[in-house]
Formats: structure tokens, C-alpha cells, sequence
């Protein structure tokens, strides 16, 4: 009983930094296609910064706002 | 497979060799996709133009550096 409880939390502790390397992956991928529009440069230039800071707070607030009507949506069916 | 084999250092070292190379075989498909679409334009030649090269080098790092970034943000900032 002991040995599943600590495999539950390692197989949870799993999954969280799963979900996490998946929300890194994509919020990389999304803002490279959207703000890096032209020849990749030594550096990132300023308008890039800017739009690729943009970018992932924009994503992580969609994220939030979507679970949560999904939430409200589900409960009001009920 | 019982969790005792969790604390095992000799199981713990594998499955973070493991991880750190699905990480960066993940990383290496994710950039060769990026950055052909971004740097390999035009029609393709018997061999790599030296704009296309350096392209090809200026946008590895800069997708890199973006990743970086970003799970920096994101396990620090939320």
C-alpha cells in the first residue's frame, strides 16, 4: 500500500513536468511563428522582444480564460 | 515495478539521462522544422547558400535562446 501511494506521487510529479515541457514547447513554437516574421538575426531585435513578451502572456491569459469558461459552461449544463 | 526501485541512485541517474535525451532529440526535430521554414526560402540548391547557412545558425541559436526564455518565465514568473 505504501509502495503505491509514493508510486502515485512520483507517476503525478511525472505528469506535472510533462505538462509543463508541453506549455514551454508550444508557447515556443506559437511565439517563434508569430513574431519571428523575417531572417533570424544574431540577436533577437527589440520588435521581436517585444512581440515575443507579448506573445506568451497573451497565450497564458487566453489559456486561463478558455479553462475557465470551459468550467462555467460545464457546470451550468448540469 | 514497486516505487523502492525509485530511490535506487543507479534508476534515478537512467531516467534523467533518459530525459535529458528526449529533451534534446525533441529540441533537434522542433529546430530542423523552425528554422527550414525560415531560412530555406527559396529553391533548393545542390548545397546550402552561405546566407542560408548562417541562417540556418543565427536561427538554431535564436529558437534556442527563445526556449530557454521561456521556461525560465514560466517556472519562475507564475
Amino acid at each position: 500500500m505504501e509502495n503505491s501511494a509514493e508510486m502515485q506521487r512520483f507517476l503525478q510529479q511525472e505528469q506535472q513536468k510533462a505538462m509543463v515541457g508541453e506549455m514551454v514547447g508550444k508557447l515556443t513554437s506559437v511565439c517563434w511563428d508569430k513574431c519571428i516574421t523575417s531572417t533570424p538575426g544574431s540577436k533577437f531585435s527589440s520588435g521581436e522582444t517585444t512581440c515575443l513578451s507579448n506573445c506568451a502572456q497573451r497565450y497564458l491569459d487566453m489559456s486561463v480564460l478558455i479553462a475557465k469558461r470551459f468550467e462555467m459552461q460545464g457546470s451550468r449544463d448540469f | 515495478m514497486d516505487a523502492a526501485a525509485l530511490n535506487n541512485p543507479r534508476v534515478k541517474k537512467l531516467l534523467e539521462e533518459e530525459r535529458t535525451k528526449a529533451i534534446a532529440n525533441q529540441l533537434v526535430a522542433k529546430l530542423t522544422d523552425a528554422c527550414w521554414d525560415k531560412c530555406i526560402t527559396g529553391s533548393i540548391g545542390s548545397s546550402f547558400s552561405r546566407s542560408e547557412v548562417s541562417c540556418l545558425s543565427n536561427c538554431a541559436k535564436r529558437y534556442a535562446e527563445l526556449k530557454m526564455l521561456t521556461m525560465q518565465k514560466f517556472t519562475s514568473g507564475r
